[in-house]
């Protein structure tokens, strides 16, 4: 019941909002969808605590169950989601930007939510695809209708990026689904990750692996089918961004620990050395190209491909600390993600551009609200302990230096140095972007301010800055959380 | 006592101040109340602590087949260690009310010290390797505030940055040092680290290899070859910040990280000669930098490196059973005397309106306890027998000799170590001839208030009878033998004499080597080479992976997009049927596919 109301409200208040309640005005479907995500985010504790499903026969000729439920994996993703969805609801009373009616644009964001709850909820295979695919539609609007203004032909290009480039990485993966399916004859993941996957043969599991593993690396995403996320990024409004950053590439994440991870093990296994390299490519690749990026919101999300790259290098260990590590980097990464773009969103309708390149007065000066919060943010950004970032890359490091049994030893601990060494490279451009933004001289008069943020904005920024600092300091209750859920998918190894 | 308290007190003064925010005398209150209170419970910990180490459990967290306990321990060395950080830490907050009174952004900075000392205090008592990475990496973090605290200016952000990147590219091996130690022991507990690594049978050159690695963390957060150059640029920060960088904080942290990892240590003759070549080097070269310098902080953040590489030198020389408490007792004194000093120059420059040694010239002689400060914080820092810092350098000296007579660094470091004693006794008489120069007019010095009279005083008597420390049981420290301090004692003499060469009146760096001064003032050129060895390099990569991420690996992409347009478009044109030529074409086009398919098949 508590599973259903949660799928159910987002969804069915988005889907009035683009359809029928479509010409409603700005302040009555900012007053409906917030009163959706509110419901959704009590909805989504008490599901966090009663860990009830709901199942029900949906396409019994294909066996395939309405069977929506949270285990320890999905909790921390659906509590991340629906406070992401609360956030950017409220953030439409900072910004909503132009392009449609405002009542479409929320209803988009209040599409996403329900989509990615499905995604984090779904216990069938079938279903996890569909709630997966769902997402690209409204996401693809937001990116391409509400966009940023200045170039149509970028944000097309963008919208079109994203979608052909992730629908392609589905259908890598929904034939990987297909055959699994079909090898072991049931879509349960349950019971797939309870030994019917682990007991195909070893080729076929390969099999299925490669297409899972390739057509979620698109997701996540994984070096080098990383290129849809910078323009996409980029272009989305701040909402979108977020919602990016902090739901979507996590849905591929989670992808890879319930299918191939929790289903194919061994196949998994024979994949992960390649796995892991592409990790530590994408790790130092995106903290190069942070150190030469001149946009801030584009350095942003290359930085999270370098994020992203931890995430998968821990999961490749395949040990019960990777898995973890994994997690843990995942939320950790959702929460300082969406609290640097939803900063550097203000940034740039302050400013009108971010381009690091043009000198501007140093924002602890003329704004030292925001300047905090950035400099919290870019702290998270590089691992600093204490804050988010730091737990689930100390751990990543350390999964990859003691692999489980059936890995290559020496290539993860070659693939933990270069990790290593991408930490501190991590620390470079955390710092070439605070000192080009944060610090500089004392802003001359005519030089223009920033507003300091105030009102919603700094409800939000300081929501997402508790968030880092609390996963940074307390990291127990989330391990926790996560542990059991993660010993099993171990012990079915 | 369980040293949660005494970890935990600082860091939530640090919250408290950051919440408090613009009030500025309710963030001084509690800056200073917390350092306050952290100082008793330091003092009362000692007063407890038996001989037994103390542990106080901590917030075990779930992370699969690896156990981080996450404990912190207190032991007699340690407690005495905190309880110096801890008087540290007040006097800086205590002096930081008056020097930094008309700052804007007080309250950050007394919050960002409070942090620092709350950090400093969890790698003393960490008993987890994971501890001990989070105390180090925020004092980094700490350091780079407060380097960079006056951010108008454009030289404390780039020293600022300097700091920050260099310490943190030698954690690439403290970090790795680390999680190979903890991977070989299956948990990060400290006692359970050094226990399994340290059983007979464990893997000799993996040992040596990890704690390699963790030396060279330490190498770089106490600036010693090759990271050295940050710590001379980091003196653009607030002469508070500097006292407490280098007094008890950051570069102290490795001797008491390395201390804690002593068993280990000593078992691994490979670390220990990169630690002791590295720290014999760094002593000697920042001693000669040390005396050339024209800025007289400068001069004191030199003498930091090589005073630290004194303090290291004993982890690297001393036998297994002499323990590391020699180097321990060094940390404990240099913090007393380098602290002293830094607040009473900081007074100084505060009179003469900046740091450069013409500018100092004769300010000294504005206030008695200015001198008298000086005065004793460079008798400490030459190593004088008797005062704290001649007491200290004097055991450090009795296990070098120690370990040399067993072999390994020891004969380097005690080779070193008289040098060192000679160029230290030389640029300590310089400073002090410098700031005590006869000069007209003379100067008057604004009025300090009471607490920082205090504070100086406290310093001046703690550099004089310190040594005391040694009747408790606080460092287990040998005897040392009355031939070595006529030996170090006369190695200072001579220092000081080639000091003198030129009287008393001029500059003995003038006198000496006016042509090596203004290479002293440029580090020896290490900036550049970071610049070339480093950061350009790095910089070349970025752009042409920046470069292969558009050009390359995108064009895939947008190579797929023409390529299904072009596609299109050929198709519709074909299906268009407007010219009767496609159609004909088509049928030629699948005769021929026919007629190939067929010499295949024939053939």
């Amino acid at each position: 019941m508590v599973v259903s109301l949660l799928l159910a409200i987002p969804a069915a208040a988005g889907l009035w909002l683009v359809t029928g309640g479509r010409a409603l005005p700005l302040a009555a479907a900012r007053l409906l969808s917030a009163t959706a995500v509110g419901l959704t985010l009590v909805l989504s504790l008490a599901a966090a605590v009663s860990r009830q499903g709901i199942d029900r026969p949906w396409l019994p000729d294909l066996g395939v169950r309405f069977s929506f439920g949270v285990d320890g994996i999905a909790v921390p993703l659906v509590l991340l989601t629906a406070a992401i969805g609360a956030l950017v609801v409220a953030h439409a009373w900072v910004e909503v930007p132009e392009g449609g009616t405002p009542a479409t644009f929320l209803g988009c964001l209040l599409l996403v939510e329900a989509g990615a709850l499905a995604t984090f909820t779904a216990r069938d295979a079938i279903l996890f695809f569909v709630a997966f695919e769902l997402v690209l539609v409204p996401m693809w609007v937001l990116i391409s209708r509400y966009g940023d203004r200045h170039d149509d032909q970028a944000r097309a290009d963008a919208g079109h990026r994203f979608v052909l480039y992730t629908a392609f990485g589905s259908t890598l993966m929904l034939v990987g689904i297909l055959a699994l399916v079909t090898f072991t004859g049931t879509s349960d993941l349950r019971e797939l990750a309870a030994g019917a996957g682990a007991a195909l043969p070893p080729d076929r599991q390969l099999l299925v692996a490669a297409l899972l593993v390739t057509g979620l690396a698109v997701k996540v995403p994984v070096f080098p089918v990383h290129t849809w996320l910078p323009p996409a990024h980029t272009i989305a409004p701040t909402a979108g961004s977020v919602l990016l950053a902090a739901v979507l590439l996590k849905m591929g994440t989670y992808g890879l620990v319930r299918l191939p991870v929790a289903t194919v093990p061994d196949g998994f296994a024979r994949l992960s050395p390649v796995l892991a390299v592409l990790g530590v490519v994408g790790i130092v690749w995106g903290a190069l190209v942070c150190l030469v990026e001149r946009d801030l919101k584009r350095l942003i999300a290359y930085s999270s491909v370098a994020h992203m790259g931890f995430v998968v290098l821990a999961l490749a260990a395949g040990t019960e600390t990777g898995l973890q590590a994994a997690l843990f980097a995942n939320i950790a990464h959702g929460v300082v993600s969406a609290l640097l773009f939803v900063l550097v969103g203000g940034l740039k309708q302050r400013w009108g551009t971010v381009d690091l390149s043009v000198a501007r007065p140093a924002l602890r000066e003329t704004s030292p609200r925001l300047g905090f919060v950035l400099v919290l943010g870019l702290a998270a950004s590089l691992g600093l302990p204490g804050l988010a970032g730091f737990w689930g890359e100390l751990l990543a490091v350390y999964a990859a230096w003691a692999p489980a049994d059936n890995r290559p030893r020496a290539l993860f601990v070659g693939c933990a140095v270069v990790a290593a060494v991408g930490a501190a490279l991590a620390a470079a451009y955390a710092l070439r972007v605070a000192r080009r933004v944060w610090v500089g001289d004392v802003p001359e008069p005519e030089a223009g301010t920033t507003r300091d943020t105030r009102g919603v904005e700094a409800v939000v920024l300081t929501t997402l800055a508790l968030g880092v600092v609390v996963l940074g300091v307390l990291p127990g209750p989330l391990l926790a959380v996560t542990a059991d859920a993660v010993a099993r998918i171990g012990g079915a190894r | 006592m369980n040293p949660w308290p005494v970890v935990l007190l600082p860091a939530l003064a640090s919250l408290a101040g950051l919440l408090l925010g613009r009030d500025r005398r309710l963030s001084r209150a509690v800056a200073v109340a917390a350092a306050a209170l952290t100082l008793l419970l330091t003092l009362v910990a000692w007063a407890v602590q038996g001989e037994e180490p103390v542990r106080g459990a901590g917030p075990s967290i779930r992370t699969g087949e690896l156990s981080v306990p996450l404990d912190v321990v207190s032991n007699p060395s340690l407690a005495a260690v905190a309880f110096i950080v801890a008087l540290v830490a007040l006097a800086v907050q205590v002096y930081t009310v008056w020097y930094l009174v008309d700052d804007d952004r007080y309250p950050v900075f007394a919050a960002t010290v409070s942090l620092f000392t709350s950090s400093m205090l969890l790698v003393v008592h960490s008993g987890d390797l994971v501890l001990t990475v989070i105390g180090w990496e925020v004092m980094g973090w700490c350091s780079f505030l407060l380097i960079g605290h006056w951010s108008r200016r454009h030289s404390a952000r780039r020293a600022a940055h300097k700091a920050f990147l260099v310490t943190r590219l030698a954690d690439i091996g403290f970090l790795l040092g680390v999680i190979g130690l903890a991977a070989g022991a299956r948990t990060t507990d400290l006692g359970e680290v050094v226990e399994s690594w340290g059983r007979p049978g464990a893997d000799d050159t993996l040992r040596a290899l990890f704690l390699t690695l963790i030396v060279i963390g330490v190498l770089g957060k106490s600036a010693q070859l090759p990271f050295q150059d940050w710590l001379a640029d980091a003196m653009e920060g607030p002469t508070p910040a500097s006292a407490l960088i280098h007094a008890a904080t950051m570069v102290a942290a490795g001797t008491v990280v390395l201390a804690a990892l002593f068993p280990l240590l000593a078992e691994s003759p490979g670390a220990r000669w990169v630690l002791g070549i590295s720290v014999s080097l760094t002593m000697v070269l920042a001693a000669a930098l040390a005396f050339a310098q024209s800025d007289l902080k400068r001069l004191l953040a030199w003498s930091t490196v090589s005073q630290v590489g004194v303090m290291l030198s004993a982890l690297a020389a001393a036998p297994i059973e002499a323990g590391p408490d020699a180097g321990l007792f060094h940390l404990w004194s240099h913090a007393v005397f380098k602290a002293l000093l830094f607040l009473a120059l900081g007074w100084a420059a505060v009179i003469a309106g900046g740091t450069a040694a013409y500018a100092l010239r004769g300010s000294a002689a504005a206030a008695p306890l200015l001198r008298v400060s000086l005065l004793f914080g460079l008798l400490s820092l030459a190593g004088v027998p008797l005062v704290v810092g001649g007491l200290s350098k004097e055991h450090v000296v009795a296990v070098a000799w120690e370990g040399a007579v067993h072999g390994g660094p020891g004969l380097v470091v005690l080779v070193a170590l008289l040098t060192t004693a000679a160029l230290t006794g030389a640029y300590c008489t310089r400073a002090y001839l410098l700031l005590t120069a006869h000069v007209r007019p003379q100067r008057s010095s604004p009025r300090l208030p009471p607490a920082v009279q205090g504070v100086l005083s406290g310093l001046v008597l703690l550099s004089v009878l310190g040594g005391l420390v040694l009747l408790t049981d606080a460092f287990a420290v040998g005897e040392f033998s009355l031939t070595w301090v006529v030996i170090t004692t006369l190695a200072v003499l001579v220092g000081v004499l080639v000091a003198l060469r030129g009287g008393f009146d001029r500059d003995p760096a003038e006198v000496l080597v006016p042509r090596f001064i203004p290479l002293a003032d440029r580090g020896l050129g290490a900036d550049a080479a970071y610049r070339r060895l480093v950061a350009e390099p790095v910089l070349a990569l970025a752009r042409l992976v920046s470069f292969l991420d558009t050009e390359v690996v995108d064009a895939y992409v947008r190579g797929t997009a023409v390529a299904t347009r072009v596609a299109g478009r050929a198709g519709a044109r074909a299906h268009r049927g407007e010219r009767p030529g496609s159609a004909v074409g088509l049928v030629l086009a699948a005769l021929v596919l026919l007629g190939l398919a067929g010499v295949l098949a024939w053939s």
